[in-house]
């Protein structure tokens, strides 16, 4: 019985290969040269998105504009029906749901006091929506919703931070806040330290256009040669997509939030020794 | 394109800045504010009962002292009561005592007086007796012969 199964799951195996192959080579051969864009283009238009805008109002906008606007209306839409619908009926043994909610809001707010123990109330909700937007935005590209361009095309968005212009958005963003809460709590002194972190916007906005832009390309790889393009894209992809939703969305709020704390610490006056004691010192030291 | 390298438009990153500034907005209002202040009205809840239980301690463990401390002196001032009962009986018992001798030596006292006293007159009445027989022996001695004298001498003593 034992041998009869193997030599069944052996052909049976062997069969599907074979037809995979035959496909392969036939599709290969009998198709025409489709007017496949080159690997090349396709990665700077995934990064540039260059070629393909849609009209938003009648403004030319990079496909990532909508999907930020979209993942922001699911966002406060699911938001509102918590606030109605959920929040008043929280009891104080919570349920699945509201344990859910807190630990949501609790880790966020817990980093934000840890990393940031002076002042740590607004860069909390700050990171609680950042994160959540990093997030949800990155997990959307999974939906593959289609959008149509002004070529007339359709189009899969992709996240809101894959486009250049929302990493920048998000970096320039989250500095101001990191300046204005330095401002806010120590003056001119925190306004110093800051800028003493003149490249923080620009290494956030790279750093998240970059990791959320290497998925999407690794995945384009893969997808666009015929070899690599059977099942191999949707387990690259979704694991990509979701690696770097989780992660992306922890760095921003870590940085974010250590950045914030060092800004807004106090910083305790030097007392000024008098130059003959300095110089007893320096004599008792040598 | 605009001229700025990597497609870099301030107007669409304007637009991303007014979606998260909105998105902000509302999930700062509707969601992590109202999460944040039922878990530290919760914590709060939870810290007001464990300083309530950590006073109610504190006062049951001062009013247990309290009681322990009263209960120690209540036993000692029983026990000062009660030496001093106990004196007060000794030194009663010893004024009795005293009082009782006093009295039994007055007694005595009085009795040996009296014994003397009586002694004294008893002497005395019998020296007076004796005295007056001899008068009257000398008498009869001087008036009878000598021998009816000692006769009635004797006579009266046998008398007597």
């Amino acid at each position: 019985m034992e041998k009869k199964k193997k030599t069944r799951f052996i052909i049976i195996f062997a069969f599907i290969f074979a037809i995979l192959i035959a496909g392969i080579i036939i599709t290969g051969n009998l198709l025409p040269e489709s007017p496949h864009e080159e690997i090349s283009v396709a990665m700077k238009d995934a990064v540039l998105h260059e070629t393909f805008k849609i009209n938003l109002f009648g403004l030319q906008v990079n496909p990532a504009v909508i999907s930020a606007f979209i993942v922001s209306g699911i966002l406060i839409v699911a938001a509102i029906i918590i606030r109605i619908f959920v929040i008043p009926k929280f009891t104080i043994i919570p349920g699945k749901f509201q344990m859910l909610l807190e630990q949501g809001v609790e880790l966020f707010a817990n980093m934000a006091k840890e990393n940031s123990p002076h002042c740590h109330g607004f860069i909390g909700g700050y990171i609680f929506v950042a994160g959540a937007y990093i997030c949800i935005g990155t997990l959307f590209e999974l939906l593959g919703l289609q959008a149509s361009t002004t070529a007339g095309t359709s189009i899969a968005l992709p996240a809101p931070l894959a486009d250049i212009n929302g990493a920048i958005t998000m970096g320039c963003l989250t500095f101001l806040v990191i300046m204005g809460g330095g401002i806010a709590r120590n003056g001119l002194k925190g306004l110093g330290k800051a800028l003493k972190e003149f490249s923080l916007p620009i290494s956030m906005s790279f750093r998240l256009f970059g990791a959320l832009l290497s998925g999407a390309l690794v995945t384009d790889l893969v997808y666009h040669y015929t070899l690599t393009s059977y099942v191999i894209p949707v387990f690259v992809g979704v694991i990509f997509t979701l690696l770097h939703a989780l992660i992306q969305a922890y760095v921003l709020t870590t940085l974010a939030s250590t950045y914030f704390g060092e800004v807004t610490e106090k910083s305790e006056k030097k007392v000024k020794v008098p130059k003959e004691k300095k110089k007893k010192i320096k004599a008792e030291r040598a | 394109m605009t001229g700025v390298p990597l497609n870099i438009d301030f107007q669409q990153i304007l637009l991303h800045l007014l979606n998260f500034a909105i998105l902000f907005f509302v999930l700062y209002l509707a969601l992590y504010k109202p999460v944040k202040n039922f878990i530290d009205k919760r914590k709060a809840g939870y810290q007001e009962l464990d300083d309530q239980t950590k006073e109610n301690l504190d006062k049951a463990n001062a009013l247990k002292e309290e009681y322990e401390s009263k209960l120690q002196e209540a036993d000692s001032e029983a026990a000062d009561i009660k030496n001093k009962a106990m004196d007060e009986a000794n030194a009663m018992a010893k004024t009795r005592t005293d009082e009782a001798k006093a009295e039994a030596e007055l007694i005595l006292e009085k009795a040996r007086k009296q014994a003397e006293e009586e002694k004294d007159r008893i002497v005395a009445e019998a020296g007076d007796q004796i005295e007056e027989l001899a008068k009257e022996a000398a008498k009869k001695a001087i008036f009878d012969s000598t021998s009816d004298a000692f006769d009635s001498f004797l006579d009266s003593a046998e008398e007597k």
